[in-house]
């Protein structure tokens, strides 16, 4: 089978399981200008802006001869859940007719999970299905561990854009990979590239860290988003996001005993200001935020969609509670005609402020 | 002690129910007055620019109540059945309230409401009046079976066929109005929309008024019986998640397997998202059925006139069809309002 799926960060370990299970992956192009606006087109105006996205990313997909649209559900009672219906119906409305096929997260229906998962697991063995899983949740462990040196040097490194270049590598290094030996060496190698950036030598007082947290697509895909960790880093912070793919994989797919998912442990910390959990990742967002403070960084950026129902909430929140818990935050939303320069301008007066009275902190110390 | 509850939101449908709930349990209530501008501007000034317009409206009338009440009820509602949750703007009301509206921290009393049956007077969920009102449990639990039962007597006669004001009016004076079917309607328009904006009449225009003047006779999903708004839906693959979006898309496709039906009505309010998406699937649905569908979109702005000029427009429309066709289901539409979701 031609399989696609959503593009939401790097690819590769999407493209890796299709493959490994014998059918054809139909990598997603990064969205572009074309595709978001495509998706925009096909989409109903106030629908949250990641389904709009994705949407457009399907249509592409399929133009280019995918057959079956594998995808995940949303987390907890929020439009996610429902995406697969909606882009189905649209989809079969503008004449095109994949098969859809959506996990829902393990622990919600683990019956619903084995019968989609058996649609796409025919050719292999249940041992094999096994090891696959394995080796792929290690790739994807290793590569968010690359990926965060990578998120921390890009602060200083000497030649702009050497830490895209060198993640570029990484990927395309995991990507030859179909064995643990390998991935062991790729890693190695992967190691050495990092090791061998030159950054500028910056004392500790100086150096500023700033954590991206909010809707789990905004933050992770980076083509929507303004690209805000190279942005950042280009401002000289360091950067640490609040999802990572290891962690959904965490989170949603490994059985909750062996499971090092930090998810309900985030939750709580947000529980004193969302009391419940209201579906999207509103609670985790607001958890993020008091859990990165904890951790001593020193700004938050928070990324909604357009139209984002729990965001909305998590948003509304956020000035009181941040002044009270003492970080600043600054929200963006994103949808398809993001101001950027404007909001690169935001960014920048916002780590300006951050700097200066980090600066005036020390001297007074 | 006094207790505001924000004349809101939920307001419309569970009224009875509270009302009855504080009154039995000897609590005095101040219920806000309808919404007016002034509120409406008191709430678009304490929400992010976003959001949706009833949202801003419960906003307004809780910055209206605070300084007048020791208490302000704003219950969590967060399931009233299996599987199904509410938009994610209700499941997080009191925390967005509490973080919003200067003054109201200390003041919220908030049940907790998370069931799978639609009964909402279990005792278990209203911990906070023992706690904070210092209610007794077995008072408590007298008290929400009396609620209950007033609230059922009030939602039975809505599903007589009577809209939420009659029904309030009778929950009011005690005393329901036997209907006395006055039959001068010429055609019926199914009205899908939520209770808090199709009932607060600052934000609908007073729509249903409008209507009737114009001898529509106007159906609502209040109207309809709970089971035929989810049996209706066992045709979709999955449903979506929230409660009322799915009694209204319930509805919506009542409404279109309904021959006595003329056409169906949309209101929904500037920035809801739920409603992006079930109004989607009615419309891509809506070719099958061949009714017409208008759309009316409402915002914290909008303009008398215009909703008049439409609603006639579109009533005349359906009336000139059943004329040529001597009366019956329009079973031909070539004048589609399809997507004809002009903003007002
Ligand atoms: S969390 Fe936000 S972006 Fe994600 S599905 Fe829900 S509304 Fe859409
Ligand atoms: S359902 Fe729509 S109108 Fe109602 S609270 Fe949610 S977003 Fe707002």
């Amino acid at each position: 089978m031609k399989i696609t799926f959503p593009y939401m960060g790097t690819p590769l370990v999407y493209k890796k399981l299709v493959e490994m299970l014998g059918h054809e992956p139909i990598t997603p192009n990064k969205p572009t200008q074309r595709i978001i606006e495509q998706g925009v087109k096909n989409s109903p105006e106030f629908a949250c802006f990641p389904m709009k996205v994705i949407m457009g990313s399907y249509i592409d997909a399929l133009e280019r001869g995918a057959e079956v649209i594998l995808s995940s559900g949303g987390n907890g009672p929020c439009r996610a859940g429902f995406y697969g219906q909606m882009h189905e119906k649209i989809l079969n409305s503008l004449g095109y007719n994949p098969k859809f096929i959506i996990l829902d997260s393990i622990h919600r229906d683990f019956k619903g999970f084995i019968k989609n998962f058996k649609m796409i697991t025919q050719n292999v063995s249940l041992c094999q299905l096994y090891s696959i899983f394995k080796f792929l949740h290690k790739m994807s462990s290793d590569l968010d561990q690359l990926e965060m040196q990578l998120q921390t040097k890009r602060a200083y490194e000497i030649n702009r854009v050497e830490c895209n270049k060198v993640w570029e590598k990484i990927q395309s290094i995991f990507d030859k990979t179909y064995i643990k030996k390998d991935l062991i060496k790729a890693k190695e190698k992967c190691q050495i590239l990092i090791d061998d950036i030159n950054i500028r030598k910056i004392p500790e007082n100086e150096k500023i860290r700033i954590g991206i947290v909010g809707e789990i697509y905004a933050v992770m895909e980076s083509s929507i988003n303004m690209k805000m960790e190279e942005l950042l880093g280009s401002f000289g912070c360091e950067v640490r996001r609040a999802h990572y793919l290891s962690h959904w994989i965490e989170d949603n797919v490994v059985p909750k005993i062996f499971s090092k998912s930090k998810d309900g442990e985030i939750c709580k910390k947000g529980q004193k200001y969302i009391e419940v959990a209201i579906g999207g990742h509103a609670q985790q967002t607001i958890g993020h935020i008091v859990d990165y403070k904890e951790q001593g960084f020193d700004g938050i950026v928070h990324l909604m969609p357009f139209a984002c129902l729990p965001e909305l909430v998590s948003q509304s929140i956020i000035p009181k509670m941040s002044n009270e818990i003492g970080i600043p935050v600054l929200t963006i939303a994103l949808d398809e005609q993001m101001g950027v320069a404007n909001n690169t301008t935001r960014i920048e007066a916002f780590i300006d402020i951050i700097r200066n009275s980090k600066e005036k902190k020390y001297r007074a110390s | 002690m006094k207790v505001g509850i924000p004349r809101a939101l939920l307001h419309y449908y569970y009224y009875p129910f509270f009302k009855t709930l504080f009154d039995e349990l000897n609590i005095e209530t101040i219920v806000s007055n309808p919404t007016t501008k002034e509120i409406m501007n008191k709430g678009i000034e304490h929400s992010v620019a976003e959001i949706c317009v009833p949202m801003k409206v419960f906003s307004g009338h809780v910055a209206e109540l605070v300084d007048e009440v020791d208490y302000i009820f704003i219950p969590r509602m967060i399931s009233i059945s299996k599987y199904e949750y509410f938009c994610p703007k209700f499941m997080g009301l009191p925390d967005m309230i509490r973080y919003t509206i200067p003054g109201v921290k200390e003041k919220i009393v908030s049940p907790k409401i998370d069931v799978a049956d639609e009964n909402i007077a279990k005792a278990k969920y209203y911990g906070e009046f023992k706690k904070k009102l210092g209610v007794k449990e077995k008072e408590l639990q007298k008290a929400l079976k009396i609620a209950y039962g007033k609230w059922n007597d009030f939602r039975n006669y809505s599903k007589e066929g009577h809209t939420l004001v009659e029904a309030l009016d009778g929950f009011d004076q005690n005393h329901y109005e036997v209907s006395n079917t006055k039959n001068d309607e010429i055609i019926t328009i199914g009205l899908l929309g939520y209770v808090y904006n199709i009932y607060d009449e600052y934000v609908s225009m007073n729509i249903i008024e409008k209507l009737k003047d114009l001898k529509i006779r106007v159906v609502t999903f209040e109207m309809l019986d709970e089971h035929a708004l989810t049996k209706s839906l066992t045709d979709l693959k999955k449903v979506p998640f929230w409660t009322f979006s799915n009694k209204l898309l319930g509805a919506g496709y009542c409404f279109y397997e309904d021959e006595n039906i003329d056409g169906i009505v949309h209101i929904t309010a500037f920035g809801c998202g739920p409603d992006s998406m079930i109004g989607k699937i009615l419309e891509l649905d809506s070719d099958q059925y061949k009714k017409p569908f208008m759309t009316i979109r409402v915002d914290e702005h909008s303009g008398e006139n215009h909703l008049q000029t439409r609603i006639e427009a579109f009533a005349d429309m359906i009336k000139r069809k059943k004329i040529n066709l001597g009366g019956g289901t329009v079973n031909e539409n070539n004048i589609s309002l399809y997507g004809n979701t002009a903003c007002i």
